[in-house]
This record gives structure tokens, sequence and C-alpha cells, in this order.
């Protein structure tokens, strides 16, 4: 089957100055380097998991994939719309899930679910039968008036990624998605995403946790200190040891070079 | 376009369906109404203490008995005239009066008779009826001087427009009330709605999707001047309602004096002015890293308004350069309305300015909202 490249990251680099506080912390530099150089593509269909550990550099690329932050040199082409000139399409074209985009919780899960249909543009007939079936699929419909202040961790979860796929996205962006999540719950999300890649749709998702990402992805990058230190099927990657053995052994040679 | 309508949607289902929200939009004229009306119930208290003196007269002449008895009480006056005057100092009675025997008869004769008058200036009763019996005195030596009267005749003789002096005053005072009135209303829900969703970390949620930032900041605006308003206009008709027990029928003012078109020009004022404070204040919302910042950063644009509507009291409103300036030329306008003395040119530049500048905000606004750097300094 030939393979549609519909992600492709070109050399992203974004680098923080640090505020007075975090450089006495640091030892005096002013900006850390959060993406160094990144390139990799994604194919259509596929879910790609951005490994790394805490402070790899996950977020920081997956926002600029959601044009929420800007690199400093580099760019990415998400179904051949750029994220640095062409914003606004980008935006139209993904779902975007992340820990810190919040959901008003005054609000019940029904009142989001048709502000942001409205901010999409769905038309009503159709977002009212995504809504029915999504809620449905999530359990959600119990909880659809109740505001979501009121709601447990869990269904805040389902309801945060419900309303980040109301236009029904070809193209899905998920930071840490079980994160704070009990087991039932995680398999939910999990379960979730391996359907939305049965109806060919493709998932970039971050993680630290090494099982999820062998069970569930089909190729894996893993990010260490912002660089691109392995990129591959994971199937290729497990080959010969499991998933986290292969992380400490790219780890210490990433280390070994820095030193 | 639609977005904006979304948004502003979303906005007021948020405000109206907090009771909270409510309450602090309403808040602000609940409690000039309950502060004002207190207040004036207490200095009414003051001055309306005992009414009617008690006085003691000593040989009542024929022609003033009438006039004394009508505005005082008459004491009977046991004891010789040493012991009304220690009544008078400990305060049982206001006054004592002695008139010469032969009063009448000395005035018919042209004569100058002597009164004397006992009163205690320590005692607030006593020397309020001193000056009561002194002009009550004046008035009949007035009328009994025929060399010339003065306005005894029918007829208006006070010629001035009897609401002008009214309208001056009320342009003085208004515009600078009505400002900070409308002032406190914008910080509640700008603070809340730009500050507060930053702080919680909803409002980056809306910037995924792919709605302009232009939009954003228009339905923001729009939205939040809307309630911005109604909590002006609580705070207005509180301070209205508590008015006329705040100054007691102070002579003339009443609001019946302005007609529709004056009422119409003060709202398209009061619109284009809330425009402008919310636009200026959100940017300032948009600045702070928390809802707490921000509340600090409102201190000095409180300042600067405020110095706004204070200069509009001194400044001569026919300095056309004036009206250039935002919320100033607001604070002008309303004085000028209010006296009588707007020019057509000074309006149209005011609402002109002020709308141009919402915009040049609104635009500033979006670039925010545009700036990783402002979304996510948290
Ligand atoms: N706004 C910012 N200002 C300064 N430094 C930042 C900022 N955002 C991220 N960083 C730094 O950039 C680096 C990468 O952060 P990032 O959040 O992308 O890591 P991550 O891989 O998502 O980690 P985690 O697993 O903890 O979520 C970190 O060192 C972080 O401190
Ligand atoms: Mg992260």
């Amino acid at each position: 089957m030939e393979k549609t490249e519909i992600l492709k990251v070109e050399h992203l680099k974004k680098t923080f100055r640090l505020s007075l506080r975090q450089r006495k912390n640091e030892g005096g530099v002013r900006v850390r380097t959060a993406v160094d150089d990144l390139s990799f593509s994604a194919y259509k269909g596929e879910i790609f998991g951005l490994l790394g550990p805490n402070g790899a550099g996950k977020t920081t690329t997956l926002r600029m994939l959601a044009t929420l932050i800007k690199p400093d040199s580099g760019d990415a082409f998400i179904d051949g719309k750029s994220i640095v000139a062409q914003p606004y399409e980008v935006r139209g074209k993904i779902g975007f899930l992340t820990s810190e985009l919040k959901l008003e919780s005054f609000f019940s899960p029904n009142y989001i679910f048709d502000f942001f249909s409205e901010l999409h543009g769905v038309p009503k007939d159709i977002r009212e039968e995504r809504k029915k079936s999504l809620f449905a699929r999530f359990g959600i419909d119990k909880f659809a008036d109740v505001k979501l202040g009121n709601l447990s961790t869990g269904m805040k979860q389902k309801t945060s990624i419900v309303i980040s796929v109301v236009h029904a996205p070809e193209f899905i962006i998920f930071d840490e998605p079980t994160n704070g999540l009990d087991v039932i719950t995680a398999k939910a999300v999990t379960d979730y995403l391996s359907e939305l890649r049965g109806e060919g749709k493709t998932i970039i998702l971050s993680t630290h946790i090494f099982s999820l990402a062998e069970k569930l992805c089909d190729r894996v990058g893993v990010i260490i200190d912002g660089r691109l230190a392995a990129l591959d099927d994971v199937a290729a990657l497990t080959a010969e040891k499991n998933l986290e053995d292969k992380f400490f052994e790219l780890y210490s040679e990433v280390a070994g070079d820095r030193q | 376009m639609s977005a904006i309508l979304t948004i502003m949607k979303k906005e007021f289902a948020r405000f109206f369906g907090d009771k909270r929200l409510i309450l602090s939009i309403l808040l602000p004229g609940l409690i000039i109404y309950a502060v004002y009306t207190a207040m004036g119930s207490i200095t009414q208290s003051f001055t309306e203490t005992p009414v009617q003196a008690v006085v003691c007269v000593r040989n009542m002449p024929q022609s003033l008995s009438q006039a004394v008895s009508s505005v005082f009480i008459i004491d009977e006056g046991e004891g010789d005239d040493e012991a009304l005057k220690e009544r008078i100092r400990e305060g049982d009675l206001d006054l004592l009066v002695i008139f010469p025997e032969d009063f009448d008869e000395a005035i018919a004769e042209n004569a100058l008779p002597d009164v004397s008058i006992y009163y205690n200036s320590g005692d607030t009763a006593s020397s309020s009826a001193y000056y009561a019996m002194t002009a009550l005195l004046n008035s009949f030596e007035e009328s009994i001087s025929d060399v010339l009267t003065i306005n005894r005749g029918e007829g208006q003789f006070d010629l001035a427009d009897s609401g002008a002096l009214a309208k001056d005053i009320l342009s003085m005072i208004v515009p600078m009330v009505l400002i900070m009135l409308l002032f406190s209303g914008c910080i509640a829900v700008v603070l809340e709605s730009i500050a507060g969703e930053k702080e919680r970390g909803t409002f980056a949620t809306m910037l995924v999707t792919p709605v302009k930032r232009t939009y954003i900041a228009a339905g923001k605006i729009l939205s939040l001047s809307a309630l911005a308003m109604l909590s002006g206009l609580s705070s207005f008709l509180g301070l209205i309602f508590s008015i006329p027990s705040l100054i007691g029928g102070l002579e003339g003012i009443s609001f019946t004096m302005y007609g529709f078109t004056d009422y119409l020009l003060i709202f398209l004022v009061i619109i284009m002015t809330v425009l402008v404070l919310v636009a200026l204040l959100s940017i300032v919302s948009a600045f702070a890293k928390s809802t707490k910042e921000a509340n600090g950063l409102m201190a000095p644009v409180m300042i600067l308004v405020l110095l706004c509507s204070v200069v509009s009291m001194f400044v001569p409103n026919t300095a056309i350069g004036i009206y250039f300036v935002p919320v100033l030329n607001s604070a002008m306008c309303i004085s000028s309305i209010m006296s009588g003395a707007l020019s057509v040119a000074a309006f149209l530049i005011t609402i002109g300015v002020n709308l141009a500048f919402t915009l040049l905000l609104a635009v500033v606004l979006a670039f925010m909202f545009n700036s990783e750097k402002i979304i996510f300094n948290g």
C-alpha cells in the first residue's frame, strides 16, 4: 500500500528566553533550547508516538504543530498547509488535546460542544448527530447537562477529548492523553484512538509511558533533550529488546555524546 | 463573522447563568442606593431636629402677637426675668424677648423702640431661635418703613431660567460620577472574562479553533461592553433614586429638565466611552499573568480616567482640541449636554475619536491574542 505523507516536520527549532529567576536556577544561561532541529514525517492512517522523558520537548513540539506557538526556525506541513504561514487553515484541520487547554467549568458538556462546534462552523444537524454518538460512545450522555466543574477527572478528560474532535478532524494531536486517568478510563481513551485509526485518521500523540507507545503506536520518534534520538516502526525498535531497554540504550548514547 | 455572535452569546450565558456574577454587576447600584439613602436620612435628621422653639415674650405687642405665636411656642414666663434667663442657660427655654411697654405707639410715632432678646449661643436650638426671631423683627421693620418697598408687587422678579443653576451643578457633577461608575462596572466584567479566562487556561482552547483573533477580540469587547453598560446602568439608577433623599429637594433639580434628545446623546456618548474603557482594560488584563496582577494594573488606568473626569470640570468646553482625547472628550461632552451647550462638531469628534480608538485597541488586543508570550506567560 502506498503511504501518504500527511505531516512533514522540517528542522523545527524552539528556544525560550528564561526569566531572571529561572536563570539563577540554571546557572546563568539566558535561553533554553526546548526543541532542536527536529524533522520527521507521519503517514495517513497511523498513530505516531513522540516518546521522551520529562522536559524532552514533546509538549513544545505539539504546541508548534497546533499553531499555538511559533517555531524560531523550521516549518511543518499538515496536509500541505504550513503551520507558520497558514495557521488558520491548519487549525481547521486538526484536533488538539493538551492538559493546559481547559474548558470552562461553569458550562455543561452539552453547551461546550455546541460552542466549539459553532466556532468551527459545523452545521447544526451534523453537530447534533455527532454529539449524540460521541456522548454515547464515552458515556457523557448521562452528564450532558451537568456543569463540568461537578464532573470527575475522567469524565472531564473524556469531555475534553470529545470537544477536541467536534469538527471531525483528519489529523489529531493528543498530548499525554492518558495522564492522570485510571486504567479503565485510560483504556477507553486508547480504544478510541485505535478506532479513529480504523477510520483512516492520523494521530500524533506524546507520552512518556513505554508500554502505551509499544501497544498503541505504529511508529515512534524518541526525543531526548529536544533532539530526535531514534525514529522507526515500533516493530523495528523492539526487535531485540523491549522499548524501555531500547530507550535507556539511546539515552546513555546521548548522555555519552554530551560528555 | 457568526463567531463574534457565538462568543458574545457565551459571555452572556456565563454572566447571566452565575448568581455571583449577576450580583457583581448589580451590586454597585444597590450599594450606592443604600449608602446614599442612609447618608441622606442622617443629614436630614441633623437639620430637622426640634423645629419649634420655646420663647417667652414680655409685653407682647398687638401687631406682632399673631406672627410670633405662629412661629414659636409661647411660654407663659412664670417667675422673674432672672429665673427665665437661668432656664435659657439650662436649655429649658430658648429665648426671652422683652419689648418696651409702648412698642406699638412708639412705632406709630416713628420712634426707635429697643427690643432685648436673651439667648444662649452655646445651644443650637436657642441660637437658631434667635436668628429666626431677628429675621422676623427685621421683616416687620421693613414692612412698616414706607420709604420704599422691594418686590412687594405680583409677578416673577428672578429672571433667571429656573433650571439654569441646577443644570450647571449637574453638568459639573454628573460626568465625573457617571464615568467613574461606568469604569468600575468595566473592571468587574473585564477582570473576570479576560484575566480570569487566561488564568484558568480556558482562553487558549479558543485559540486552537480557526476563528480569527480579531473576531475573538470583537466578540469579547462587544459583549463585555454590554455587560459593563448594564453594571453602569445599575449604578446610575441607584444614584438617581437616592438623589431625592441625598439632597433633600435641592431647589430645581429634576431629571425631567432634559429632553429625549439630550438623553439619547448622553446614551451614545456612554456607549462609546464604555467601548474605549473595556478595550483598554482588556489589553491591561491580557498583559497580566493572573487576575490578581490584573487587578493591580487597573490602578494606574483608574487614576488616568479619574484625572480625565476631574479635568473636565475645569476645562472650558469651547476648546475643540480637548475633544480629541478619548474619555476626557466623553466627560466634556456629557457636561456640555447637561449644561445645554453642546456643539455638533464637538459631539461628532467625540464619537469618531472614541470609535477609532476602540478599533485601534481591538486590533492591538487581537495581536496580543496571537502572541504566545501573552497567552502562555502564566
Ligand atoms: N514557556 C516556557 N518558558 C521557558 N521554558 C519553557 C517554556 N515551555 C517549555 N519550556 C522548557 O522547554 C523544555 C521542554 O518542555 P516541554 O514541556 O516541551 O517538555 P515535555 O517533553 O512536554 O515534558 P513533560 O513530560 O514534563 O510534559 C523544558 O525544559 C521546559 O522547562
Ligand atoms: Mg508535556
